[in-house]
């Protein structure tokens, strides 16, 4: 279990982390979501023995971090969001290299990297130079490289950056397989479908502080989020402004151009009930969509600081 | 028994690569040719002049080791002086501190390897040292001190290229600070005492004593370390003649009872370890800074 508790961390005058709380069962492939500036690699870093909090702590499977590093980062694997490879070593040199770093060496760090590279398909590609692999086998070789211990937890900062489709898809199968096996992993992304799609478990920090986290189906069921209405309107806004003023059901309204987002509280026969209301008041509308309930549109809400203007909002 | 990782990565990286041979020709080829050539001008003076003068072959041994000495000031920066910046550059450094590598470990492999490239240079090169011996003069025990001198200078100045590395981000920076570090270390040292002896010739006729120690400040300077031992070792050539006469004073004043050499050595050595410390205590994260551990 990865626990953080009250994490804060200032550079400067820019406060990074801001009382961040996190927690990570065992087992959980723990999505860590956050635009950017969030402090997600802050909080990785933190994590990972490589900066001092100026209060909170860490705790990785009870060992706190900055009483034992060295005990931490045995239980941890860490993918950077760089690949952090040496270019003139070959790939089974380079995974031995890391082997060493950890007091591994000789056959058993062999055959440890033959096991890994078969893991991640580049068993083939153990005698080629680092420098001629492509930028998904190198980030496929820096999972491997990051597992050479057989670490408890994996971290990963944004790993799949860059990466073409294909790659992405067949870094996520390998992601799978070794939460199969037991792996804790916390991956930081901002592509969020991806992570929508592969996490058991997912946090969302914003401005240096967790503003949601659990599992991905509590998220979707706790956030009060009403999926907002967009009601595109050709000309004058003013009629349709009144009315949904004036409409019980209307949370909130803001206007982003010629549109207008509507945070509704009614159900599907609600929904049509205002539509109507509006087209008899002679409001010329040319789109009225409810926007799709997933990952992307709840973190977009809770990170969004800019949001429209908003004109209207109601408590209740 | 177990090898430092990176020493061992970096060996097998530096002795894969281009670089290595070209280096040892490139130092050889110069240390042989200024040998050769100073070899060909006594052998002419003896042909033109019937006189054969012993100490110009002393001359030829000082020269050419003066000539090594130089190239491995300027070669040393350029080997240490990117290593760790290198390694922070390609983001490789944050990799090796979450294993089991602490931040010594890191510094000493980097070490041993730039050192290892120096020592290849060193040992490489003593045939053409060597060239003396045709003639005498000179022991094996003298080339061994040599030797050793050049090893003691080898690693402060390797240590001060790990050090700037530690401590700046970019290699190019690094490798400059590390340039200029040597640069005060050498020519820094040898103006002060200067100054000081003018200054000291000035209280003199004023009819006060003029101040000695400026004089010490030169036992951190590898190059009077050198010219000491060589003096020690032939009388006063003309090796590096803007050192002659300041190591001269020194043997004038018997500042450390004759012991300059041995005592520049020891201070060297404590230069290059307070270096290292610095160096580790850079490496490390502030995190698992304790106070006087610095990480190792």
């Amino acid at each position: 279990m990865l626990r953080i508790e009250n994490l804060k961390k200032v550079f400067g005058k820019t406060v990074a982390l801001d009382g961040l709380n996190m927690l990570v069962q065992d087992g959980a492939l723990y999505g860590f979501v956050g635009p950017n500036g969030a402090g997600k690699t802050t909080t990785i870093r933190t994590i990972i023995g490589l900066l001092t909090p100026d209060e909170g702590s860490v705790a990785v499977d009870g060992v706190y971090v900055e009483q034992s590093p060295r005990k931490v980062m045995s239980k941890i694997g860490y993918v950077p969001d760089s690949f952090g490879v040496y270019d003139n070593l070959k790939v089974s040199e380079y995974m031995e290299f890391f082997a060493a770093c950890y007091g591994i060496t000789g056959l058993k760090a062999r055959k440890r990297s033959e096991t890994l590279l078969e893991q991640v398909g580049l068993y083939d590609k153990a005698d080629f130079y680092v420098e001629g692999l492509s930028r998904g086998m190198k980030q496929r070789l820096c999972l491997a490289r990051a597992l050479i211990h057989n670490p408890l937890f994996l971290i990963m900062d944004e790993p799949t950056a860059g990466l073409d489709p294909r790659t992405r898809y067949e870094f996520k199968e390998i992601l799978k397989e070794l939460c199969a096996q037991g792996k804790t992993i916390l991956i930081s992304s901002h592509i969020l479908p991806e992570l929508a799609e592969i996490c058991t478990d997912i946090g969302v920090v914003d401005q240096g502080r967790m503003v949601f986290e659990g599992s991905m189906e509590e998220i979707l069921s706790q956030i009060n989020v009403s999926c907002p209405i967009l009601i595109s309107i050709a000309g004058d806004q003013s009629p349709a402004l009144r009315i949904l003023r004036e409409h019980p059901q209307v949370e909130t309204v803001s206007i982003r151009g010629d549109d207008i987002l509507v945070g509704f509280g009614g159900d599907k026969k609600d929904e049509a009930a205002l539509l109507q209301s509006l087209v008899e008041a002679g409001v010329q509308i040319y789109g009225f969509v409810r926007e799709r309930r997933n990952l992307e549109t709840v973190f977009m809400q809770i990170t969004d600081h800019s949001g429209g203007e908003v004109v209207l909002s109601y408590e209740g | 028994m177990k090898v430092n990782p990176i020493y061992h990565q970096e060996s097998k990286a530096s002795a894969r690569s281009f670089k290595l041979p070209m280096i040892v020709l490139l130092f050889n080829c110069v240390l042989a040719v200024v040998a050769l050539l100073d070899m060909y001008s006594m052998i002419t003076q003896v042909r033109l002049t019937a006189e054969i003068q012993y100490s110009s072959f002393l001359g030829l041994y000082v020269f050419v080791a003066a000539v090594e000495f130089v190239l491995l000031l300027f070669i040393i920066p350029g080997l240490t002086g990117g290593s760790i910046s290198g390694e922070r550059e390609r983001q490789t450094l944050d990799l090796m501190l979450t294993t089991r590598l602490t931040a010594a470990d890191i510094v000493f492999g980097k070490l041993a390897a730039g050192l290892s490239t120096v020592f290849l240079l060193i040992v490489s090169s003593f045939p053409i040292l060597s060239l003396v011996f045709i003639y005498g003069g000179v022991t094996m025990p003298d080339v061994g001190l040599l030797l050793l001198c050049y090893v003691v200078t080898a690693v402060l100045v390797g240590s001060v290229g790990i050090f700037c590395s530690a401590a700046l981000k970019r290699s190019t920076v690094a490798t400059a600070a590390a340039y200029a570090v040597v640069l005060v270390l050498v020519a820094g040292t040898i103006m002060v005492s200067y100054l000081a002896e003018g200054f000291e010739e000035i209280t003199t006729l004023a009819g006060s004593s003029g101040p000695v120690w400026p004089l010490y400040l030169l036992l951190c300077n590898p190059a009077v370390m050198f010219q000491s031992v060589l003096t020690g070792q032939v009388g006063n050539e003309e090796g590096m003649a803007l050192l002659t006469p300041l190591v001269g004073r020194i043997r004038e004043l018997d500042l450390l009872d004759g012991r300059w050499w041995e005592c520049s050595m020891l201070v060297q050595i404590a230069m290059s370890g307070a270096f290292l410390w610095a160096a580790v205590r850079q490496v490390t994260p502030r995190s698992r800074r304790k106070k006087g551990t610095a990480g190792l």
